[in-house]
C-alpha cells in the first residue's frame, strides 16, 4: 500500500525524472547506433577483415565488462553531471550494435557477396543494398540489446549525477525506504519493456519478409546463434 | 568477340593459368573444362575483371577490358554463379531488375523486362513475388539466368551454374538452356567439370588442365582426335555414344507415319481417319497443341479386325534432348518411336529409333 502511495503522492517528480531518464536514453541511443555502425562499416570494409576480427572478438569480450566500471571510470576521468553519464552509456551501450553488426555483415553470405560484385555493384552499392539489409535482423537484435542496455545502466549513471529515474533507487537504498526504491524500478522496468516492444515492431516493418521466411536465419547467420548464445551467457 | 591473348595469371608462386590463348565467338557457347583447382574459374573470372592477370591481355569486340571501368564492364556481362547468390532479402521481380535499375531504366521498361524474362525462363508470373528461399533449386537456377540476361549483355558468363542440381533437373535446365541461347544468341562462355554436360552444351571445348590449355576445338574435333592421353581419359571409353550427344533430337524429327486428332474427338471417329490415312499411330493434341495421349491401332491375333490402343501418359523427348538421351528413353520405354515436345510442352513430331541408328553408323569414326 506504502508503493502505491507513494506513487501517487510523488507521481510529478516520477514523471519528471522518466522525462530525464527517456531524454538520457534517446540521446545515448542516436549517438550509440551513428558511432557503432560508422565503426562497424569501417572494419568490415574488404582488406580490413583482420582488423574487423580482432575488433569482434574485442567486443565480444567487452560485453562482461560490468556498466558500473564504465561509469566509474567516466567519474574519475570526466567528472559529474548528465553530459559525463551519457558519455559512459553511449560507450557502453557501443558494443553490442558494433558487435552485431560487424558479426551480422561478416556472415552474409560470400556468394551473394561475388554474385553482386560479378553483376557491377559499386562497394557502396554493395554495402547498402546488399550487406546491411541482409545483416538488418541481427543489426537490430543489437539495437535492441543496447536500448535495454542504456535504460538499466541509466539509473546506475546516476550516482555520477547523470539523474533520471536512479536517483529514486539510489535515495530509497540510503533512507532504507523500499517504496521509494520500489518506485524508481519498476518505473525503469516498464519503460525498458516498452521500448523493447516499440523496437521490435520497428524491426518488423524494416527487415524484408524474404529474411523472415524460417530457413534463411539458418543460412545468412548460421554464426549467429553461437554469437548470441556467447552473448546471453556473458551478459 | 572476346579474345584471350598469352593470358598468365600466378598466385604467389602457384601459376593458376598459364599463357592461355583463346578467341571465343560471338553468339557461341565455349565450354572451360578440366578437373577442379585448374584455373577455369580463375579464367573465368579475368573476363570480368573479379580477377586481374598478371600478363597477356583480354580483348572484348577489340578494346582491352583493362581500358574499361570494371563496374562498367561487369553491368554489360551477365554472371552465373554455382550457388546462384540470389538476394535473399529481395523479391524475384527486384533481384532481376537490380542492374536495370542500376542503368536507371523506367520502371515501365522494367516491368515489362521482367515479364519477358520470366517468359523466357518459364516461370509463371507469380514468381515475381516470391522471395528466394521459397523456391526451389531449378527455380532458383532460372531465376539466376533471368538476372544475368535482365540487361541485355552480350555476354553471358556461367560458372558451374549446374553443378549443384540433382541430375534429373539439371538435364532439363540444360535442354531449356539450349533453348534459351537458341532464342537470344549471346556469346556463352560456361565453367563445368561434367564432360557430359560439356559434349551436351558446347559449341567448343577448352580443355585446362594444370593452367595450361590442353586442347581447344569444336565438339566434334575433339570427340574424334583428342590430342593426348589427358583428353581421351577425360572423354571416357564410349566416345562413340557420347558423339551421338552432338545430334539434337530436333534434327531428326519427322512428320510422317502418323496423324494428329483433337483430344475431344472420339476414339470411333479416330479410327476411322487413321485407318482411312493409312497409319498405326495418331496422336492427341489439346487446342494448345499439348500432346494429351496416344492412339495405337493393332491387329488382333486372328481376326482380321483392328484394335484401338489409347494411352493417356505416352513416353515422351524434348525437342533439346541429344540423340543419346533420346536412345536411352526410347529403351527404357521399349518403343521404336516417341513423340517430340518443345519447352513449351508443344507437340512438334516423332523421333525414330532406325533414324537414331542411321545417324551412329555416319559418325562412328574407330
Amino acid at each position: 500500500m506504502n508503493i502505491i502511495s507513494y506513487y501517487f503522492n510523488n507521481f510529478g517528480k516520477i514523471m519528471f525524472a522518466l522525462e530525464t531518464h527517456i531524454f538520457i536514453f534517446l540521446v545515448s541511443l542516436t549517438f550509440s547506433i551513428i558511432i557503432g555502425i560508422t565503426i562497424s562499416i569501417f572494419i568490415t570494409q574488404e582488406g580490413k577483415k583482420k582488423i574487423g576480427r580482432i575488433i569482434l572478438s574485442v567486443m565480444g569480450a567487452a560485453q562482461s565488462v560490468p556498466s558500473l566500471v564504465i561509469i566509474a571510470l567516466t567519474f574519475i576521468f570526466i567528472g559529474i553531471g548528465i553530459k559525463p553519464a551519457i558519455f559512459a552509456l553511449i560507450v557502453y551501450s557501443l558494443v553490442p550494435i558494433i558487435f552485431n553488426t560487424t558479426s551480422g555483415i561478416f556472415s552474409v553470405n560470400q556468394d551473394v557477396i561475388e554474385a553482386g560484385k560479378g553483376m557491377g555493384l559499386t562497394q557502396n552499392q554493395l554495402l547498402w543494398k546488399v550487406k546491411i539489409p541482409i545483416a538488418l535482423p541481427v543489426i537490430m537484435g543489437g539495437i535492441r540489446s543496447s536500448a535495454t542496455i542504456i535504460i538499466g545502466s541509466a539509473t546506475v549513471a546516476a550516482v555520477i549525477g547523470g539523474g533520471g529515474l536512479g536517483d529514486f533507487i539510489f535515495i530509497g537504498l540510503k533512507l532504507q525506504k523500499p517504496e521509494i526504491l520500489i518506485s524508481g524500478a519498476l518505473t525503469v522496468s516498464l519503460l525498458a519493456i516498452i521500448v523493447d516492444y516499440i523496437i521490435s515492431i520497428i524491426e518488423k516493418k524494416i527487415v524484408s519478409k524474404g529474411l523472415k521466411i524460417k530457413k534463411s536465419r539458418r543460412i545468412y547467420h548460421e554464426k549467429l546463434h553461437k554469437y548470441n548464445y556467447d552473448f546471453c551467457i556473458n551478459f | 568477340m572476346i579474345e584471350l591473348a598469352e593470358v598468365t595469371k600466378t598466385f604467389g608462386n602457384k601459376v593458376a593459368v598459364n599463357n592461355i590463348n583463346l578467341n571465343i565467338k560471338k553468339g557461341s557457347i565455349t565450354i572451360l573444362i578440366g578437373p577442379s583447382g585448374c584455373g577455369k574459374t580463375t579464367i573465368l573470372r579475368m573476363i570480368n575483371r573479379l580477377t586481374p592477370y598478371d600478363k597477356g591481355d583480354i580483348l572484348i569486340n577489340g578494346t582491352s577490358i583493362n581500358n574499361i571501368d570494371p563496374v562498367e564492364l561487369r553491368r554489360n556481362i551477365g554472371y552465373v554463379i554455382q550457388e546462384i547468390g540470389l538476394f535473399p532479402h529481395l523479391t524475384v521481380f527486384e533481384n532481376i531488375a537490380i542492374v536495370p535499375r542500376l542503368l536507371k531504366w523506367e520502371q515501365k521498361k522494367i516491368e515489362k523486362r521482367v515479364k519477358e524474362l520470366l517468359d523466357l525462363v518459364t516461370l509463371d508470373h507469380s514468381f515475381a513475388q516470391k522471395y528466394p528461399l521459397q523456391l526451389s533449386g531449378g527455380e532458383k537456377q532460372r531465376v539466376g539466368i533471368a538476372r544475368a540476361l535482365a540487361a541485355e549483355p552480350e555476354i553471358l558468363l556461367m560458372d558451374e551454374p549446374f553443378g549443384a542440381i540433382d541430375p534429373i533437373n539439371r538435364l532439363k535446365l540444360q535442354d531449356s538452356f539450349l533453348e534459351i541461347q537458341e532464342e537470344i544468341e549471346k556469346t556463352v562462355v560456361f565453367v563445368t567439370h561434367d564432360i557430359n554436360e560439356a559434349i551436351k552444351l558446347g559449341n567448343k571445348i577448352a580443355i585446362v588442365n594444370n593452367g595450361n590449355l590442353v586442347q581447344y576445338d569444336e565438339v566434334v574435333k575433339i570427340l574424334n582426335k583428342p590430342v593426348n592421353e589427358f583428353v581421351e581419359n577425360l572423354l571416357g571409353k564410349d566416345r562413340n555414344l557420347k558423339a551421338l550427344s552432338l545430334k539434337k533430337t530436333k534434327d531428326l524429327i519427322t512428320k510422317d507415319g502418323f496423324i494428329t486428332v483433337s483430344n475431344i474427338e472420339s476414339h470411333e471417329k479416330v479410327k476411322e481417319k487413321m485407318i482411312k490415312k493409312d497409319v498405326f499411330i495418331a496422336f492427341a493434341l489439346n487446342e494448345n497443341d499439348h500432346l494429351k495421349g496416344r492412339f495405337l491401332l493393332e491387329k488382333e491375333q486372328g481376326i482380321e479386325k483392328l484394335r484401338l490402343i489409347y494411352n493417356s501418359a505416352p513416353w515422351i523427348i524434348e525437342r533439346q534432348n541429344n540423340l543419346n538421351e533420346a536412345l536411352s528413353k526410347m529403351l527404357e520405354a521399349g518403343e521404336k518411336e516417341l513423340p517430340v515436345v518443345d519447352r513449351r510442352k508443344k507437340f512438334v513430331g516423332v523421333i525414330k529409333l532406325s533414324n537414331i541408328f542411321e545417324e551412329f553408323k555416319k559418325n562412328k569414326t574407330f
